[in-house]
């Protein structure tokens, strides 16, 4: 069972959380971890998610995630990797 | 209707801010209830340019904001107060998320204050329609309104459509605010691809040109996205079969030579079939939803996948896609027709054995109905005539279960918008008041509301809004006394045993006093040799709704049929009756 872990920016606004793990749990995601913080702007919050897939593709967790209005980008931290993979509004994994 | 624009900076109420906002939003029509916490709001409206229709139930105003939406391709708006008004709308909501229409939903709240107290009526109406809006507001500050009116349209509207809901506290719309309608719009989440990738779209091409038994599977999107022609053109450009699922009835002509009819569990044989056989679907606006695909490992199983969305997460939600296009419908069929054409200038592939092998299927099953040896009357019997004696400009809604299968079968639609329901809910009662709002928003258009008499009983109360505004529509009631798909069910998969199905509605209610006792003509039909004079009778009268009772016996089953979870090449013609397949080459 992989697990990833995503930094997700988020609008901070009331019900933001809500919004994730209503989402996480009505498509039957399995949260390991969740962590919510400030950003140096803010509006924007941040949450760091390990997700563990398993029976989805992480792609369809991301864009599940990405169609939540409060949602601004999605970044997937690879540990030990020089560079992140970036998924915003505009999805590039599909093309 | 042309509403006189407020200036900016204008001090006003709340309320009136919101009103001015829906009027900017170009709204020329609601649907809703008030009550407490909604009240400020109504009292404007008193005043508007907007026509504000008084439904008698919450649930009315939502499927009435859908039909509208459905039928003019704009956001359908409700209104309701907070607690149980906005609760009643958590149904049609709901219908409107999978249907995946544009409603604007405007609720009152209880005061700022008040809200997590469990005051009078309260309901944490935005918790309660997160999972099934598009995006929901809680507006507490009135300098907030014109901007959250002004993003609630945009979202519902652009992209792929759907629901949202905008709950606004009492106190906010008691204060004094001023006016501020937004110049743009800027979501920093929210920015919806619509012009698809070049590079995919020659993909695709590529593929269509190589593939020697396409389909084109065609979804609600089609619809959504105005794409009717580009799709003609398309399939026509081709000439390979073509599948319209039930959301999609009408964005195909079904009387074309390429149209196999609809797949799914009550599909036709042609359409279950092509989908089964094809080494190539081309998805367009559709969503592989489980009554389309039966047992999903067992689909499609030799074919490559083309999927055409404007939602990118619906692309390998159920199926891998082998090339995936994200982008407005109408804007990747215009993008792909010239990229075919070259593609197919380079060397096509010969689907004449194909289109021998589909035309050779649908000619054998066609679509059918046995006559009752009784002389009873036939629902499909009802409901063909309907569709013949109508015409395709009519608008018809369907409620649900069999009736709404059949109207799905039996009618033949002809264009995009003729044909409403409810179809990824499965909403009961969605049909009256649905034709409501498809009325409203096509006046001038015949609308027919084809209804159960197991989903009649659960919304008619709108047909007295019907009757007292001015909203001619016509309801047929497929009397079969049950909730005939659950007791056709019942027969195949509970050895017949009847539980709870059996609605005695040939004896009570008396549907046309009920509907004269609402201001409607009521109209009666039992014999088969009566129903087109009762139709003829029903489409003369235009001052008043009309609602006819037709009595139709109770056995007839839906067919072809795919049971839950089988797969589709164990579709059934009849009972216990499969396709010849031994005589079919594919």
């Amino acid at each position: 069972m992989a697990i990833h872990k995503l930094e997700v920016l988020v609008e901070n606004e009331p019900g933001v959380l809500a919004r994730v793990a209503g989402l996480f749990a009505r498509r039957t995601y399995n949260i390991d971890s969740l962590v919510v913080g400030p950003t140096e702007n803010s509006k924007i919050s941040k949450m760091i998610i390990e997700v563990s897939v398993e029976g989805h593709s992480l792609e369809q967790v991301i864009a599940q995630l990405d169609k939540l209005i409060n949602v601004i980008r999605i970044e997937e931290i690879l540990e030990g990797a020089i560079s992140n993979t970036k998924h915003d509004t505009q999805p590039d994994y599909q093309n | 209707m042309a509403h006189v624009p407020t200036a900016n900076g204008t001090a006003m109420t709340g309320a009136t801010s919101l009103v001015k906002s829906l009027e900017a939003a170009n709204v020329d029509v609601m649907f809703g209830i008030p009550g407490g916490a909604i009240l400020p709001a109504y009292d404007p409206i008193y005043d508007s340019t907007i026509r504000h229709i008084l439904v008698r139930h919450e649930q009315g105003a939502g499927h009435a904001a859908t039909g509208y939406s459905q039928v003019t391709g704009r956001a359908g708006v409700c209104i309701a107060t907070s607690g149980p008004g906005a609760t009643n709308l958590v149904t049609p909501l709901a219908d409107a998320a999978m249907d995946s229409v544009a409603v604007v939903a405007i609720t009152g709240q209880v005061p700022s204050l008040a809200i997590g107290t469990d005051a009078f009526q309260e309901a944490d109406i935005r918790g309660i329609t997160m999972p099934f809006t598009k995006h929901n507001f809680l507006v507490t500050n009135p300098d907030e309104i014109p901007r959250v009116i002004a993003e609630a349209f945009h979202i519902a509207t652009s992209g792929r459509p759907g629901p949202v809901l905008v709950d606004i506290a009492k106190d906010a719309l008691q204060k004094q605010t001023t006016y501020n309608w937004p110049n743009s719009i800027n979501l920093a989440g929210y920015k919806p691809q619509t012009q698809p990738n070049q590079g995919a779209i020659n993909d695709a091409a590529v593929l269509i040109a190589q593939s020697t038994k396409p389909v084109f599977y065609v979804g609600g999107g089609v619809i959504k996205a105005n794409a009717a022609r580009e799709l003609l053109e398309l399939a026509q450009l081709l000439g390979a079969p073509v599948v319209t699922t039930l959301m999609a009835r009408g964005a195909f002509p079904d009387s074309h030579p390429l149209h196999l009819g609809m797949p799914g569990m009550h599909g036709t044989v042609a359409a279950v079939t092509a989908l089964q056989k094809a080494d190539l679907l081309i998805t367009l606006g559709a969503r592989f939803d489980d009554r389309v695909t039966g047992k999903l490992s067992t689909f499609a199983q030799n074919a490559k996948v083309i999927h055409a969305d404007i939602d990118p997460a619906e692309i390998g939600k159920n199926r891998y896609a082998d090339v995936a296009v994200i982008g407005d419908l109408r804007e990747t069929i215009k993008a792909l027709i010239p990229a075919l054409a070259a593609a197919l200038a380079k060397g096509r592939a010969d689907l004449s054995p194909w289109m021998a092998s589909v035309n050779k299927l649908k000619s054998t099953y066609p679509l059918g109905y046995d006559i009752p040896a009784d002389g009873a009357l036939s629902p499909q019997f009802v409901i063909e005539r309907l569709g013949k004696i109508c015409g395709p400009d009519t608008i018809f809604a369907a409620g649900v279960g069999q009736h709404q299968m059949w109207a799905a079968q039996f009618i033949s639609y002809e264009k995009p918008r003729t044909w409403l329901n409810s179809g990824g809910a499965g909403t009961m009662g969605y049909a009256v008041p649905a034709a409501m709002g498809a009325k409203v928003g096509a006046p001038d258009t015949t609308v027919w509301a084809i209804d159960g008499d197991g989903c009649f009983q659960m919304t008619n109360q709108e047909l007295v809004t019907c009757a007292l505004n001015n909203i001619p529509i016509k309801v047929a009631i497929i009397n079969n006394e049950s909730l005939g798909m659950v007791r056709q069910w019942q027969t195949l998969f509970y050895d017949s045993r009847y539980s709870n199905t059996s609605l005695e509605s040939k004896r009570v209610p008396n549907f046309p006093m009920l509907a004269e006792a609402m201001g409607c003509v009521g109209l009666s039909c039992e014999n088969p040799a009566d129903v087109d004079a009762t139709i003829e009778k029903a489409m003369s009268i235009n001052d008043q709704p009309v609602v006819v009772d037709f009595r139709v016996h109770r056995d007839a089953m839906v067919w072809p049929m795919v049971a839950a979870g089988t797969s589709n090449d164990e579709i059934m013609i009849a009972r216990a009756t499969a396709p010849d397949w031994d005589s079919q080459e594919l």
